[in-house]
């Protein structure tokens, strides 16, 4: 720990910091460009100088290229260094246009306030500037060379850090180019970051451009409510729209970067068929009236049918303020029946996780420092996409990955791929907890699983990381059963699994030994539950079997529906009741390590003025009220009907004080702690329903899993995203292919139960041979397929037709 | 891929590339052959070299684009490099570019019409006494005068019609 | 006509290439003989005695630069020639090449004895075609006469040499960015720390030396440093110096002399003196980053500590010579153009700050300039040198310096009277 003094002032930091970060540890911050936490230095720009007087470095240094050393007298403000600065930002910006005030970065520049901090205020260079033709960079990223100033942050980003492979640094000297080999689409999932990597307005936000100066855009922290892994955001929004997102900065767990489905999957808060006016029976009410009607109508249930006949379905994307209140409900009621997921293989490994998880417990943070990292059914990309990004960091740092899953899992580093079929996943795991190989009869298996048991007991730092749809509640109970086994004085060994949202772990959390979805849809169809209360859950597409959960659903006599999307809930709810989209509120999620963290409200709801439509602002029809700005949180609509603060802070406050294991809630901020449940006999109900195929007859078991885009209900909703969205597609392993007479690149037809469809054929040498796998694509013919199970398909060339 | 580097060529290549423990050093060797063979580097070039030498596209484009005796444009059958850097400058190398440009009737990073010469500046072509200097191809000629030049260019000419 | 004694150019005969046989026979390989009977330490310290100092333009005392090396690390280790030669007003390393490359060869077996390295890579510039040949050529004699290969000369020392040929831009002479090209990445300078001899090639310890540093070593082998530090006329100074001479002479050609020699004996007696009688003015002594020096430097003796003296360099020893109708400002003008041009666009001071000094230099040179100017150009110079990332911008500052330092007036003649007083 070097002691070294700034600016007169001591100040003592970790060994190996440089010096530009020990000056900002205590406040002082230096203008600078290429340097950055998460790039590292390179020493490029030269803006970051400092009087270096007295100790083992002496002269005008680049302050990020010097590790702090004990006996450095450093100083920012003498005179030599604050001219080199100055003339630094001169040169910077000799080439770079004057066009700020047509400039979409305007207002959030770092050039701006760097040459302002540097001391330039003053052309003086009047020669020609460098120009350059921009690209096409597809349709998150705008590309405006001209203002480039050549900090390399980009490439780093890109390249570097997110593992991209289609961006590069071309050409030298006064013409250096940062872009695309050709013009296209940029193929990373995290190409976004670029935007908020930048310093000037090289990469902006595509789909913001033009739509707000962002001095006017409000703002506010909030949690990425994409997938479970909980990244830190700042949504921004201005005429009552959503217009942008970009990533805010957690060390624990994002860091620096989201990917491209948290930043540009917001369209479902601007959604045009987003249900914004609260219905009774199908007439519009006020909310208070739907509010009165469903309390009333659930009350009239209750005293016919007894409490028990009514069930609440929470969801993984409601807040734990509204989850738990809905849990408060049925308790009014005299209810024990409710869910917090309808899907039920998503719903039992998450409560396995929050009764397993303890101190197996690691961040994303952890995982970047991991020296092994073993996926056991996780496929980060399609189920939390900043995971893969973290793995990238620990591969960059050395460490080793291993992905055991039957499907071609991509991840932007260098990985092993073992892909074993979907049913000796669980064995895997029981061989990694008992060191027994018996049940693995495969003849590669077996050595492969030997090898991962002595590299676990070998590494310091291995993480097991699974996935709730391949795992299932049994397997992500095996998991830690396995991470356990292996836990000594050397080998700090932890667990990570990836949820199906961003507060599974707090459904989970509130119900670890109630009942499960499945167990409700019996009871509609058996008339023992005759009303259902959907809080930001759709049962008709979300539930494991849906073709099995909507005919139950028809048996309902009630149907009540608090959402901001446009899901069939809503649609078909006897009783509607618009709520608030995460950015338009405040509450709190709990991420899939447990971790318990809040967002603030970033923008009021309303109509969006752009989908008012031209000439329709200034509205010609004067009205009191904003049109679409009745949705409330859906904790407030709840705490209404059941009397309770309208304050959320009183309202955690009197949580907390209901439920002790909750007491976090009483200061919960964007980066709190963890959350954990106690075991409690949740295990021996799991059961694992995914693997029950039969593979008689010409049948192909086909796997079902999620895409990147598509699969997720509300990025689904958003239209940038639109583009990278697949078409419908069979993957299968080139043996298979070969007996099925497909070909890469053809199209076929899949025949299941739930219907017949054509998809595209690619065939991968890197997935289990005997299965076919196909993603779930809401809005298509694969809609009904619910990722995390396995049924019978057939499937025939086009032309054998 | 045929017409950008002959066979045997290319399995060279391919043979250094399998044994080589940095394929990637083999980047710029790559390059110049193919401009051997074709007079630039198309973007199918770029494509083979990723292809043989299994490293990225940009990758290749990265190191291409920074050389300035990589051609990532079309050229003439030969490039005209004409030195002006100071040695070659001192020596009159404005009055040799002004006598090309006026016999070939082209600027500076043009092709005459008759699709012979490009007409490029250079640096220092290590040619500095024998200046002022030019560099055909793989040749150095100077010390240059516009009698000199006219030969030069009539012997390629002759080369190139013959 | 040189009546100094030739070690490097011993051979020379003009439009000719040495052969094997031809080296052999002037003692050729002898030094590789004695060498590897030696220890490589003992190598290294008869390096350091000799003073010789590396002549790709830094002037580091070679054997110092290979004592620091870690000679005994396991694993790969590297010796890399650099034979970029792009500065201009230098061309030494193509006469050398193109004359006795048998030289260059035999001290790389040396060098890399010593330093044990266990593989060679000679660097060649784009233009330097019929050097590359030459090497090659020499490399294949060399190792079929068992001076290269495996188990060399029965020693069990094994080396193998390979040549790269570039493809253009000056920095590749900066020996991390030569390295970063070695490796067909783009060939932007590394930081130092890591030196090169820590992680240089591929990670490797890496020792980089210029052509003519490893050509001499051979010699040093053979005759003693006693000897190699006699050849030069200053007491401090060691070895023979090639000067290739360019600019306004009646000679303009590449000789071997004695470090320490006169300018005003190259100039005239080996330049012949300035073209059509007219006077000398100034010259760059050792390349294009050297700053000038002028008439009243003609009697300094050409080593490194008398030029550093008077706030010059001797670099590479390329001497170009401006006479006195050379406008001053439009030379500089000229050479920060080549510097700004072959930036490699890594760093600020450089990039954009080259460019800067550039126009300034335009603009005055076509009168446009003002008093402020000056002062721009004098804060550029300052703000440029020693804060870039290589020595790249540095050394374009050499000439920008002498000029503010040595032709004020003539850069005030410029502005007074509206436009170039050459003109
Ligand atoms: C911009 C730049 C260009 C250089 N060009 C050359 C060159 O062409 N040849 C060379 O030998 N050294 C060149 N050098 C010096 C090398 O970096 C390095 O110091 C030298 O090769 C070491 O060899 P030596 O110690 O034998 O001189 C250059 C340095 C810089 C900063
Ligand atoms: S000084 Fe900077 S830009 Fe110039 S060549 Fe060196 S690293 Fe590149
Ligand atoms: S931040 Fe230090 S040189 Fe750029």
């Amino acid at each position: 720990m070097p002691t070294l003094v700034i600016d007169n002032r001591e100040v003592t930091v970790p060994e190996g910091m440089n010096v530009l970060d020990a000056a900002k540890a205590i406040d002082i911050v230096v203008p600078h460009f290429c340097y950055h936490e998460a790039l590292g230095a390179i020493g490029s720009c030269r803006l970051c100088a400092m009087q270096f007087l007295e100790g083992p470095v002496q002269g005008v240094k680049m302050a990020c290229m010097v590790p702090a050393q004990d006996g450095m007298v450093v100083s920012t403000s003498a005179a030599e260094a604050v001219e080199l600065r100055e003339h630094v930002i001169e040169w910077l910006m000799t080439n770079h246009p004057h066009d700020c005030p047509v400039c979409d970065e305007g207002g959030e520049c770092l050039l701006q306030d760097m040459t302002i901090a540097g001391g330039h205020y003053l052309r003086r260079y009047r020669g020609k500037k460098a120009t350059y033709t921009n690209q096409y960079l597809g349709p998150f990223i705008e590309q405006e060379m001209n203002r480039c100033i050549t900090c390399y942050r980009c490439s780093r980003t890109y390249r570097d850090y997110c593992g991209g492979r289609d961006f590069g640094v071309f050409g030298s000297r006064n013409r250096v180019f940062f872009g695309r080999y050709k013009d296209g689409q940029l193929e990373s999932p995290f190409s976004g970051n670029l935007v908020d990597i930048c310093p000037t307005g090289v990469f902006t936000d595509k789909p913001f451009r033009f739509k707000s100066r962002i001095w006017d855009l409000q703002e506010a922290p909030s949690i990425c409510p994409q997938c479970s892994l909980g990244c830190s955001t700042i949504p921004g929004g201005r005429f009552r729209e959503l217009q942008r997102i970009r990533s805010g900065i957690n060390q624990t767990t994002n860091g620096f970067f989201i990917c491209d489905r948290g930043r540009f999957g917001y369209g479902h808060v601007n959604h045009p068929e987003r249900p914004r006016d609260p219905r009774v029976d199908g007439l519009p009410v006020t909310m208070e009236e739907a509010i009165t009607a469903a309390r009333n109508r659930v009350d009239a249930l209750a005293a016919k049918y007894g409490g028990a006949s009514i069930a609440f379905l929470g969801s993984p994307r409601a807040s734990l303020e509204g989850n738990l209140l809905l849990q408060a409900w049925a308790g009014r009621v005299g209810s024990s029946q409710s869910v917090f997921d309808a899907h039920q293989g998503r719903d039992h490994a998450a409560r396995s996780l929050a009764a397993n998880l303890a101190s197996l417990a690691r961040s994303l943070s952890d995982v970047r420092q991991s020296d092994l990292i073993i996926l056991i059914g996780a496929d980060p990309l399609a189920e939390g996409p900043s995971l893969a990004l973290a793995i990238r960091q620990a591969v960059r740092q050395g460490s080793e990955v291993i992905v055991i899953d039957p499907r071609p899992v991509a991840l932007p580093c260098a990985h092993q791929h073992i892909p074993l079929p979907p049913q000796l996943l669980h064995m895997v795991l029981k061989a990694l907890e008992s060191g027994q190989y018996d049940e693995l009869n495969d003849a590669q298996t077996q050595p492969a699983v030997k090898t991962l048991r002595s590299k676990i007991a070998q590494a310091k730092l291995p993480v097991l990381i699974g996935g709730a749809d391949m795992l299932g509640g049994l397997g992500v109970k095996l998991l830690c059963d396995a991470a356990k086994r292996f836990i000594s004085a050397e080998c700090n060994i932890g667990v990570m699994v990836m949820l199906s949202g961003p507060n599974s772990f707090g459904g989970a959390f509130l119900n670890i030994g109630g009942p499960d979805f499945d167990a409700l849809i019996d009871a509609f169809q058996e008339g023992r539950v005759r009303g259902l209360v959907c809080l930001e859950s759709d049962p008709f597409r979300e539930a494991q079997f849906p073709a099995k959960a909507q005919a139950a659903l028809g048996h309902l006599e009630l149907l009540i529906s608090i959402d901001c999307t446009p899901t069939l809930a809503a649609k078909r709810a006897d009783i509607f009741m618009p709520s608030r989209a995460t950015a338009e509120m405040a509450g709190s999620f709990i991420n899939n390590e447990g971790r318990l963290q809040a967002f603030h409200q970033a923008i009021e709801p309303g109509m969006p003025l752009s989908a008012l439509g031209p000439g329709k602002h200034p509205p010609r029809l004067f009205q009191s009220t904003t049109p679409g700005a009745t949705p409330q949180p859906a904790w407030q609509i709840l705490g209404q009907l059941l009397d309770r603060p309208a304050d959320l802070n009183q309202l955690r406050r009197t949580l907390a004080a209901e439920n002790p294991k909750l007491k976090a809630l009483t200061h919960v901020d964007t980066t709190a702690a963890r959350i954990c449940a106690e075991p409690n006999g949740i295990a021996a109900a799991l059961t694992h329903e995914m693997f029950s195929a039969d593979s008689s007859a010409g049948n192909v078991p086909l796997l079902i899993t999620s895409a990147f885009v598509g699969s997720h209900w509300l990025s689904h909703l958003s239209s940038p995203l639109k583009a990278l969205r697949e078409e419908p597609t069979v993957w299968l392993h080139p043996s298979l292919a070969a007996t099925l007479g497909l070909k890469h690149g053809e199209r076929a037809i899949l025949s299941t139960t739930l219907g017949r469809c054509h998809v595209r054929v690619q065939t991968s040498n890197d997935m289990a041979q005997e299965l076919a796998l196909t993603y779930q694509l809401l809005d298509s013919a694969l809609e009904g397929m619910s990722p995390g199970t396995i049924i019978n398909c057939r499937l025939t060339g086009e032309e054998g037709q | 891929m045929s017409e950008l580097l002959p066979q045997n060529q290319l399995d060279e290549f391919k043979a250094k590339a399998n044994c080589a423990d940095h394929p990637q050093e083999l980047i710029v060797d790559l390059l110049r052959a193919i401009q051997t063979e074709c007079g630039w580097v198309p973007d199918h070039g770029i494509d083979l070299v990723a292809d043989v030498l299994g490293v990225l596209p940009v990758e290749v484009e990265e190191v291409a684009t920074f050389y300035d005796k990589i051609y990532r444009y079309p050229v003439g059958k030969r490039v005209i490099h004409v030195c002006d850097s100071v040695c070659c400058w001192a020596n009159g190398s404005e009055d040799v570019l002004d006598h090309l440009q006026k016999t070939l009737g082209i600027n500076l990073g043009q092709t005459s019409a008759d699709g012979l010469f490009t007409l490029l500046p250079t640096c220092c072509l290590g040619a500095c006494g024998e200046a002022p200097a030019m560099m055909i191809g793989l040749t150095t000629y100077g010390p240059l005068t516009p009698e000199r030049i006219d030969q030069v260019l009539a012997e390629i000419r002759e080369e190139a019609g013959g | 006509m040189n009546d100094y004694p030739q070690v490097l150019f011993k051979n020379r005969l003009p439009g000719e290439t040495v052969t094997l046989r031809s080296y052999e026979k002037t003692g050729g390989y002898q030094g590789l003989r004695k060498a590897l009977k030696m220890s490589p330490n003992e190598i290294c310290e008869l390096v350091k005695d000799s003073g010789l100092r590396g002549r790709g333009g830094a002037g580091f005392p070679t054997g110092i630069k290979w004592s620091f090396f870690p000679s005994k690390a396991p694993g790969e280790k590297y010796l890399v020639c650099n034979g970029d030669e792009m500065e201009p007003g230098t061309y030494k390393d193509r006469q050398l090449l193109r004359a006795d490359p048998h030289q260059l060869i035999e001290g790389m077996v040396i060098a890399s004895y010593a330093l044990q390295a266990t593989a060679g890579y000679i660097f060649l510039r784009y233009a330097y075609e019929e050097c590359a040949q030459n090497v090659e050529r020499a490399i294949a004699e060399a190792k079929a006469a068992g001076y290269l290969g495996e188990n060399i000369l029965g020693s069990g020392f094994a080396l193998s040499l390979h040549v790269h040929r570039s493809a253009g831009r000056y920095i590749l002479g900066e020996e991390t960015a030569l390295l970063n090209g070695l490796e067909g990445k783009r060939p932007n300078p590394r930081a130092k720390p890591p030196f090169p001899a820590q992680r240089g090639l591929f990670g490797k310890p890496t020792n980089v030396n210029n052509v003519e540093t490893l050509a001499n070593v051979s010699h040093i082998i053979n005759h003693g440093p006693v000897w190699f530090q006699e050849l030069a006329l200053t007491i401090e100074g060691s070895g023979t110096k090639l000067f290739g001479l360019s600019g306004h002479l009646n000679r303009t050609t590449c000789f071997e002399l004695p470090l320490g020699i006169p300018l005003r004996e190259v100039v005239e007696t080996y330049g012949g003196g300035i073209r059509q009688g007219r006077a000398f003015k100034a010259c760059l002594p050792g390349g294009a980053s050297t700053p000038y020096l002028t008439a009243e430097h003609l009697d300094l003796p050409m080593d490194f500590n008398p030029l550093e003296e008077v706030g010059s360099r001797i670099g590479t020893a390329g001497v170009t010579v401006f006479d006195e109708t050379t406008c001053m400002v439009a030379v500089t003008r000229n050479l920060v153009q080549f510097f700004a041009r072959e930036s490699c666009g890594f760093c600020t001071p450089c990039r954009d700050g080259l460019p800067m000094v550039s126009w300034l230099l335009d603009k005055i040179e076509h009168g446009l300039g003002n008093h402020d100017d000056l002062c721009l150009l004098a804060k550029q110079v300052q703000n440029i040198t020693g804060r870039s990332f290589c020595a790249l911008a540095e050394g374009a500052m050499g000439p920008v310096e002498s000029l503010l330092r040595l032709f004020e007036q003539e850069l005030k003649d410029h502005i007074q009277k509206g436009q170039c007083p050459f003109l």
